[in-house]
């Protein structure tokens, strides 16, 4: 009998000890940064008294692991999601818990950037707390720009002055280029498209997300300048293979000009090439008839099975406050918080590169915040692709992929 | 009778194991294939396989990533084996640096190390085309479906023809010497004693090699996965990495297990019939 009674006890020993631990799942470029997280983390641990388990996963497994263990039911309390398209995908699928209530009445969402709301919103409900983001600009190197006769600090502005410049740059018998154009069947070649698409004056979907809306004349001019960067003018690498991380690594060797990039790129830049520093920056991407950048970033989702909701919304609200975002920017210099008020109050207000990128942000779209997300953007790929590969015209490659858009969200 | 009970007995937790971990699960992806979302009972999933383009091609793109693998795996397999069966001195140097060394490279390794070679910007197979002048210039091989399935098949060879060598060699070394003693007496030459003595001699070690490489191929998933990730357009994409992305990427699980279950029957299949063929040849 004693035994038993032992046995139980040691048993809801275990079970409260594990009940009082939170484990977030950290992913993206901010996994790489863990001791910063410790120290974060320990602050939050001694307030409340709540045992926090970090666990850091890289950006290429995590999307795969995230996804076994919702689907498994085995989720952390508290996880990392990213902006494009994650949240409402897994909240039709039942596995996120709506933080609706908490974010109407927590003071500091009037701070967050407005256009991030849509992203975690799934049928008028909040399912997320963004939490860092970015946008998408042109990353650009100075030595290059110097090189060819061009003034660094005068990018180009406009998409014609944008093949003026990469075809000064561009010498292809040694293998240097201008541009880079993403062209691979990845993520990266939609968000190039999206860029010019936007830039054009056009949009991917319709407002309702109801529709394929890129089959227009500006869709159409966007496509063709984006593979013709590649076709006609011979400005970029194979563009078939390569997307712009690789176009990054390209550029701290000196043999790609510009590509697209953001705020994480420079940490990444600067590991590939020390020397770098200082010999790049970015400006807002070359465009046609309007301003444009997609955004994207990260944010914090509560899985429904989590037995500690309330404590995961505590250390959520936690990581996204002031204090702690100050902090991590002063120690940082980086990613872009959400919060407004930490971006104009912090040093970041004054750093160029910076102001750059707080001028644009207010330009960026948001990828469609709905489940169907990775499906289209697989058929913008292939349609890059088939028009890269001269499998298709631009006009034909356009109808194809809006057809099976419209089949994929079900509109007539 | 007593040792058939025996080993009847010891297979017995293996076989217990396969249940539970093979069948259960089999069982359950069965279901799910007939499930909807909802859980309620459909052919939706198998409707939407057999309507989908994406699926012929891949079946089309596996048919001939497994023709020009197996072929080339068993073919280098054993002109390897023939060869260094010959070699008496420092067998063991040379069994290790050609059998082992690829086959234990891990799949993603092996793939990342590919891919870098056939690059276009820095690739050490275009530098030395190039050096040696047989390329003018730097050959974009990953870039064109039709190139970038011939480079996975390459690197497909390099990978597994280690493992069909390794099988011949075994198999080469059970052939009695007195066989080809006969065959030299009655004037045979080495071409002559190739076919009629090694070939049918090895013929039980190749079926078994053809089997395995077939079904391994089919199932191999990696090396497509880190050189080409399915493209350039759908250029390489097969069954599993079709597979793979609709799960794990289009979260659509339902249409994944049905595919899976295609693929299975396949598999099941092709073992099937090289398993009853290889137990006629035994009996008889």
């Amino acid at each position: 009998m004693k035994k038993v009674f032992l046995c139980i006890v040691l048993v809801s020993l275990v079970l409260l000890s594990f009940g009082k631990t939170l484990t977030i799942w950290i992913g993206g470029q901010v996994a790489e940064l863990d001791e910063t997280w410790n120290s974060i983390i320990k602050v939050f641990e001694q307030k409340y008294g709540i045992k926090v388990e970090v666990q850091l996963f890289g950006f290429d497994t995590y999307y795969d692991k995230l996804v076994t263990a919702l689907q498994a039911g085995k989720g952390p309390d508290l996880a990392f999601a990213d902006l494009g398209g994650w949240v409402p995908t897994f909240a039709e699928k039942g596995w996120l818990e709506p933080m609706e209530e908490q974010i109407k009445k927590w003071e500091g969402t009037p701070q967050i950037w407005p256009n991030l709301w849509p992203t975690v919103t799934y049928k008028g409900v909040r399912y997320g707390l963004p939490w860092y983001t970015d946008c998408r600009l042109l990353l650009y190197n100075k030595t290059m720009f110097e090189q060819a006769g061009l003034d660094p600090n005068n990018p180009p502005k406009t998409w014609d002055e944008l093949v003026a410049a990469a075809q000064k740059i561009t010498d292809t018998k040694n293998r240097i280029y201008g541009y880079g154009v993403s062209g691979t069947k990845t993520e990266h070649t939609t968000l190039g498209y999206m860029m010019f698409l936007y830039a054009a004056g056009g949009k991917l979907l319709t407002d309702d997300y109801s529709r394929a809306a890129f089959n227009t004349p500006e869709g159409l001019k966007a496509l063709k300048f984006y593979t013709d960067l590649a076709k006609r003018y011979g400005v970029s690498p194979n563009a078939v293979q390569y997307h712009e991380d690789d176009y990054r690594n390209m550029m701290a060797q000196n043999r790609v000009a510009m590509s697209i990039g953001g705020p994480w790129s420079f940490p990444l830049i600067e590991a590939a090439n020390p020397n770098i520093v200082g010999k790049y920056s970015v400006a807002l991407h070359p465009y046609d008839s309007q301003p444009a950048s997609v955004l994207g970033g990260w944010a914090l989702v509560i899985p429904k099975t989590s037995p500690n909701k309330e404590d995961a919304w505590k250390l959520a609200e936690y990581l996204t406050s002031f204090d702690v975002w100050m902090k991590w920017v002063e120690e940082k210099g980086g990613p872009m918080p959400t919060r407004m008020d930490v971006c104009t109050k912090s040093k970041l207000a004054n750093d160029p590169k910076w102001q750059v990128i707080f001028k644009t942000f207010p330009y960026a779209v948001a990828r469609p915040p709905i489940p169907q997300y990775p499906q289209i953007s697989e058929q913008i790929q292939i349609m890059v692709q088939k028009v890269l590969l001269n499998e298709l015209t631009p006009e034909e490659a356009i109808k194809v992929a809006a057809e099976n858009v419209n089949k994929i969200l079900g509109a007539k | 009778m007593r040792e058939q009970k025996i080993a009847l007995r010891m297979v017995m937790p293996y076989v217990l194991i396969i249940i539970a971990f093979v069948v259960l699960l089999l069982i359950s992806n069965i279901v799910m294939s007939f499930s909807t979302t909802d859980g309620n009972f459909t052919f939706q999933n198998y409707k939407a396989i057999f309507t989908d383009n994406v699926f012929y091609k891949s079946v089309f793109n596996t048919c001939i990533w497994v023709l020009g693998s197996v072929a080339g795996q068993i073919l280098l397999g054993l002109a390897v084996a023939l060869l260094l069966t010959q070699i008496k001195r420092g067998q063991v140097f040379f069994r290790s640096i050609i059998l082992i060394l690829p086959w234990a490279t891990l799949d993603i390794v092996a793939g990342v190390m590919w891919k870098w070679m056939y690059n276009d910007m820095y690739g050490v197979l275009n530098d030395i085309l190039v050096k040696i002048g047989l390329a003018k210039d730097y050959i974009p091989w990953l870039a064109t479906p039709k190139m970038a399935m011939i480079a996975v098949i390459v690197a497909n060879i390099w990978k597994g023809f280690c493992l069909s060598g390794m099988f011949f060699i075994a198999g080469i070394q059970t052939i009695p010497r007195e066989l080809y003693e006969a065959a030299e007496i009655d004037g045979a030459n080495a071409y002559g004693r190739f076919w009629n003595v090694t070939i049918p001699q090895l013929k039980p070690v190749l079926m078994t090699t053809l089997m395995f490489t077939i079904i391994w191929t089919i199932n191999y998933f990696p090396l497509i996965y880190v050189m080409t990730g399915g493209g350039p357009n759908y250029g390489t994409e097969t069954i599993v990495t079709y597979i793979y992305r609709l799960s794990l990427r289009f979260l659509e699980y339902n249409k994944a297990a049905a595919l899976s279950n295609i693929l299975f029957i396949i598999v099941f299949t092709i073992a099937y019939l090289f398993t009853k063929k290889m137990a006629r040849e035994v009996a008889a």
